[in-house]
């Protein structure tokens, strides 16, 4: 199940400048192993505890990944990680 | 095209909040190692206090007279923001239980709300960067205040916003000539499609890529309160919470007064205030505080501080607990019957967040939380003036005749 996570520009220098990279998961979890072994240093900010979260918001074909239980990637096509922000 | 300005202030850098590294203040707007939010920092250190009051006593009748403590200096352009009234209110704390109460009164700003307060600060670091655009996600009252200071700048602004904004909010940004894009869906719907065009348009997003200004200009409420108190921090203050960001800025805002010796290190406690159809930040401060829990469908008369998934969140709630502060929510029903309260007992008519502050003020006193008689101020920081207020509750119209009036309002004329 391929999967592909859109960077924002921030996010890029720890991902060697890419702006999309492409994975093979079938759920968040998966992503998250898959982005520790492949990117570690994007992994090392994105990341806490091997789970999404920190200062990022993750967003499953548009739907903030806090608001979807299970995190299910299957049938998903793009997964987004934005830096956490907003006001007012 | 660029504007160079002399930076005046003794500015550092910016530090993570977060893993505290301390970084160049150039076009970042997040922290390089960890994503964390990043801050001005300033050297303090050096100044002396009495030379320091003095200076800001000479200063402006706006936000900039700490330009010292802000990491841009004043564009000579722009019109005065703050400097806005701190007034006892008497006859509000008889009402609410509050012996010792004030309200800082930040509806008269120029587009009535305090949101001109980071806008200002985020307009001076547009135009020190040269940039000919300025944009923002908001929940009304940020769209009117960004329009409102393209238009003096002669800049270009977009503004974006849940379609179910207020109605007036949306037209007064209109009026102001922004381009003004309603989006189907919740702030933080409007937020996702900001935070990617931030990425994607060279624009000055205020609350994205100039988000390190923007969210200083949020400390000056609290300079202000302090100047106005002569020099000494309130014991209390009740903040709206949306983002957070005017919440964890007024924290900033006690330890560079203290830093400075501008104010004595007396106890201050922050407390936060949010309606109850979107109340993450209170409900995490009341649940022992935990973490924050997004909201996702924010349902309040209160839509300027419908963020169900504040940036600052948790940052406000560990803000609060450090300085032991408390917090809580309102209906609906409480928030107006306490912005009717508000105008009829001090003369104040605030927007709905104003409401949300006067009732969960009355609801901390009810809780003991200020027993300890000192002084509370709250933010009352948007104007009722800018189309949120409802003609519902009035009488039918009467024709020009004495005795129809007499017998429609006869209960009271007493
Ligand atoms: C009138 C008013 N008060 C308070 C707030 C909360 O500010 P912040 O987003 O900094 O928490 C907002 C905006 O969100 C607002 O419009
Ligand atoms: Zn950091």
């Amino acid at each position: 199940m391929s999967v592909t996570v859109r960077l924002a520009t921030p996010l890029r220098a720890a991902a060697q400048g890419s702006a999309s990279l492409s994975f093979e998961a079938t759920d968040l979890g998966s992503l998250a192993r898959e982005i520790t072994a492949r990117y570690p240093e994007l992994a090392a900010r994105v990341l806490r505890d091997g789970e999404f979260g920190r200062f990022v918001n993750v967003f499953i074909d548009g739907e903030d990944a806090r608001f979807l239980d299970d995190g299910d990637l299957r049938g998903k096509r793009t997964v987004e990680i934005l830096p956490a922000m907003s006001g007012g | 095209m660029a504007i160079t300005l002399e930076r005046i202030t003794p500015l550092r850098g910016l530090r993570c909040r977060a893993c505290q590294v301390l970084q160049p203040a150039d076009t970042r707007y997040i922290c390089a190692e960890c994503y964390g939010p990043v801050e001005p920092e300033y050297d303090l250190a050096a100044s002396d206090a009495n030379a320091l009051r003095e200076k800001i006593a000479r200063g402006p009748h706006s936000l900039w007279r700490y330009a010292d403590l802000l990491p841009v200096a004043e564009p000579a352009s722009h019109f005065p923001v703050g400097w806005t009234p701190l007034v006892r209110a008497p006859r509000l704390g008889a009402a609410i239980g509050i012996a010792n109460l004030f309200i800082k009164d930040d509806s008269r700003n120029p587009s009535l709300s305090f949101k001109d307060r980071p806008v200002a600060v985020a307009l001076a670091r547009a135009l020190e960067l040269g940039l000919d655009t300025i944009a923002c996600a908001s929940t009304g009252n940020l769209a009117g205040a960004v329009a409102a200071a393209a238009a003096r700048n002669g800049l270009r602004a977009f503004v974006f916003v849940p379609a179910t904004t207020d109605e007036g909010k949306i037209a007064g940004a209109a009026a102001y000539g922004a381009t003004v894009v309603r989006v189907l869906g919740t702030y933080d719907q409007v937020n996702r499609l900001c935070a990617r065009l931030a990425d994607e348009e060279g624009w000055g997003f205020v609350n994205f890529t100039l988000r390190p200004y923007y969210a200083e200009g949020s400390k000056t409420i609290l300079f202000e309160c302090a100047e106005q108190l002569d020099w000494r921090l309130p014991d209390h203050v009740v903040v709206p919470v949306g983002s957070g960001a005017l919440l964890t800025r007024t924290a900033t805002a006690a330890a560079q007064l203290r830093q400075t010796g501008l104010v004595d290190d007396t106890p201050f406690r922050i407390h936060a205030a949010q309606p109850a159809g979107c109340a993450p930040v209170s409900d995490a401060v009341l649940d022992g505080y935990r973490e924050v829990r997004p909201v996702r469908d924010p349902n309040t008369v209160a839509r300027s501080l419908a963020i169900g998934a504040p940036a600052d969140g948790d940052g406000s709630v560990g803000i609060i607990r450090a300085s032991g502060g408390s917090a809580a929510s309102v209906s609906d029903a409480e928030v107006q019957g306490a912005c009717a309260l508000l105008a009829s007992t001090e003369g104040v008519l605030a927007e709905p967040a104003g409401g949300v502050v006067v009732a969960a003020a009355k609801a901390l006193a009810t809780r003991d939380v200020f027993d300890d008689n000192g002084s509370v101020v709250l933010y009352i920081t948007g104007n009722g003036y800018k189309g949120t207020l409802d003609a519902g509750l009035l009488k039918p119209p009467i024709a020009a005749d004495a005795d129809e009036f007499r017998a429609a309002y006869a209960e009271v004329l007493g």
